[in-house]
């Protein structure tokens, strides 16, 4: 039962809605006034229409930083998703010491991302990480991170994994528990292998979980910064930044708003874009009902 | 459901069981043992498992890094904060769109949500001038505001989901009573709703316990946090203060880890009802 909102019930909105305000909306908004203006530390706007977006494009570097972003993003949030599909369905069908094993998994969730860049880059120094070494001594060739854009990127990526492996996998999880068993006993009695349950079963149900923890991932991958900004800086030569980091370069080391501007908002409708999917979704369970 | 597996499933299930194990924990234990162990024993190869625990590097990060206890201080002091601001925020917020709708309070939440995925990099361009003006710049309260504001979307969703739980009768049965709306909100529906609040409650402490971008951007000196402390020493330390730096990311960790894992069933709980069912 749902009623027509009062006057009060704008009082109850209204703290989170003045928050949103201040801290998202407007700025944001700001932020888009800004990329249509040149400015920098001191100086006034100068109004110059798309210019800046104009510049961005021609960048090579912006070009770099968005393919890094573009590979990153989907390489880590696509092999998340199918290990956390795989150790939710282990965990469903029965673990020894299953608490036990769950607060294992879950860890990584509580590590700040500092301590994650840090614990990975001492693993995988290439003269005194235990990780490197063996992959070393394995003969599989020297992990250079620093010197190379791939490697570094790479590295980011699985600290990336590390740290947002168990978000994924408490999504899938608290998915297949929403799944009602006696479908799995019903499709057991007609004969169905464990196979057959999982495709014709798990599989379909899950895909609106599966389609909403994708979208988080890929939103809350795009923004991506602190992983690549501590361990490589965007380095070397620029070569390793993502769209975030290349913002922070010209916003706050170059003092060129304008560009930063531009960038930002472009990551605006990339992030609203990958949303609007979960949102029209959203949009109409809210009034339907 | 049926267990039965073959033994050829049985090894492969442990398998990959024990490497996921050795993923999540291992370079977690890699920090812990390391923060007890001699600074020559931290970089041997192969690793030692077996080691003379010392406490001296916990002994040394009181006596020379005093900033770092502050940052711990100002840590706690912004996460609970946030905690508690986006608390009531969401709390208030889930019950008016649980109970009430109208055309414009479901634009409203959308648009809660839609405003949820800006990337907080893009937000803090012209925050940075404005704080400073305001005298926010460097201080614990506007680490707080942003900290609880990226975080009220979500838990007003889990909010709202909860209070959906509670069937609309409560409500009227307490009007009938002559309770009013505030004295149902705080009174009784506040009680009920104890599990949504306490996953939304996780999230943001955990996020602001551990948060870089805004604290680096943000704090220059006084509302410094921890994340950022452990990010300047990894870049500033030399080979001799390794394992003073892995005693006080042990001690940045310890807090959170334990949070997470004895409220696991809660997180399961938010994480249900804010994004499955949401």
């Amino acid at each position: 039962m749902h009623s027509r909102p009062r006057p009060t019930t704008w009082l109850y909105l209204s703290p989170l809605h003045l928050l949103l305000l201040a801290i998202l909306t407007l700025p944001s908004l700001y932020v888009f006034w800004l990329s249509l203006n040149e400015s920098s530390y001191g100086t006034g706007l100068a109004w110059v229409g798309l210019e800046n977006y104009r510049t961005v494009f021609a960048d090579g570097y912006f070009w770099r930083a968005a393919i890094n972003t573009f590979f990153v993003v989907n390489g880590v949030v696509y092999v998340e998703l199918i290990i956390g599909l795989a150790l939710a369905t282990l965990f469903v069908s029965g673990v020894p010491l299953r608490s036990v094993m769950f607060a294992c998994i879950l860890m990584p969730y509580a590590i700040s991302e500092v301590v994650a860049v840090l614990v990975w880059k001492m693993m995988m120094d290439p003269s005194v990480g235990a990780i490197a070494r063996t992959i070393e001594s394995m003969g599989l060739g020297m992990v250079n991170w620093s010197a190379s854009p791939t490697v570094g990127l790479t590295l980011v990526g699985v600290i990336n994994i590390w740290t947002h492996l168990p978000f994924t996998f408490l999504m899938i999880y608290a998915g297949l528990l929403a799944i009602d068993p006696a479908l799995y006993e019903a499709a057991h009695i007609d004969g169905a292998t464990r196979w057959q349950r999982f495709t014709r079963i798990t599989l379909p149900l899950l895909v609106p979980t599966l389609l909403i923890t994708l979208i988080f991932r890929l939103i809350f991958a795009f923004r991506m910064f602190t992983e690549v900004w501590l361990l490589t800086k965007g380095g070397p030569a620029r070569m390793s930044e993502v769209l975030a980091v290349y913002l922070y370069q010209h916003g706050f080391r170059y003092g060129d708003f304008g560009i930063a501007s531009a960038t930002g908002w472009l990551m605006v409708l990339g992030s609203l874009l990958l949303a609007s999917i979960f949102l029209i979704a959203m949009q109409r369970s809210m009034r339907g009902a | 459901m049926q267990n039965s597996f073959s033994p050829i499933e049985r090894v492969v299930r442990s398998v990959f069981l024990a490497l996921m194990l050795l993923w999540s924990v291992g370079p977690i234990l890699f920090i812990v043992s390391s923060s007890f162990k001699r600074q020559v024993d931290i970089f041997v190869y192969p690793p030692k498992f077996v080691f003379a625990p010392t406490i001296d590097n916990y002994i040394k990060l009181l006596d020379q890094w005093q900033g770092f206890f502050k940052a711990m201080g100002n840590s706690l002091i912004v996460a609970l904060g946030a905690t508690v601001l986006a608390g009531i925020v969401s709390f208030l917020g889930g019950y008016a769109y649980s109970r009430y709708r109208s055309r414009l309070t479901s634009w409203t939440a959308v648009y809660m949500i839609a405003v949820r995925v800006l990337p907080p990099i893009v937000v803090t361009l012209p925050l940075f001038p404005v704080v400073n003006r305001l005298g926010l710049g460097d201080t614990h309260i506007l680490l707080i505001l942003l900290y609880a504001t990226f975080w009220v979307s979500l838990n007003t969703m889990i909010m709202k989901n909860f209070f959906d739980q509670i069937p609309y009768e409560l409500d009227e049965a307490a009007y009938v009573d002559g309770a009013t709306e505030w004295q149902l909100v705080s009174r009784i529906l506040a009680r009920l709703t104890f599990q949504g609040m306490a996953a939304g409650s996780i999230f943001v402490f955990v996020y602001a316990w551990n948060e870089y971008l805004f604290a680096m951007i943000f704090t220059t000196n006084h509302a410094k946090t921890a994340p950022l402390i452990l990010s300047e020493l990894m870049g500033a330390v030399d080979g001799t203060e390794w394992g003073v730096l892995f005693a006080g990311v042990t001690l940045q960790l310890i807090p959170v880890v334990l949070l997470v894992t004895l409220a696991r069933r809660y997180l399961i709980a938010g994480l249900s009802a804010g994004a499955v069912k949401g």
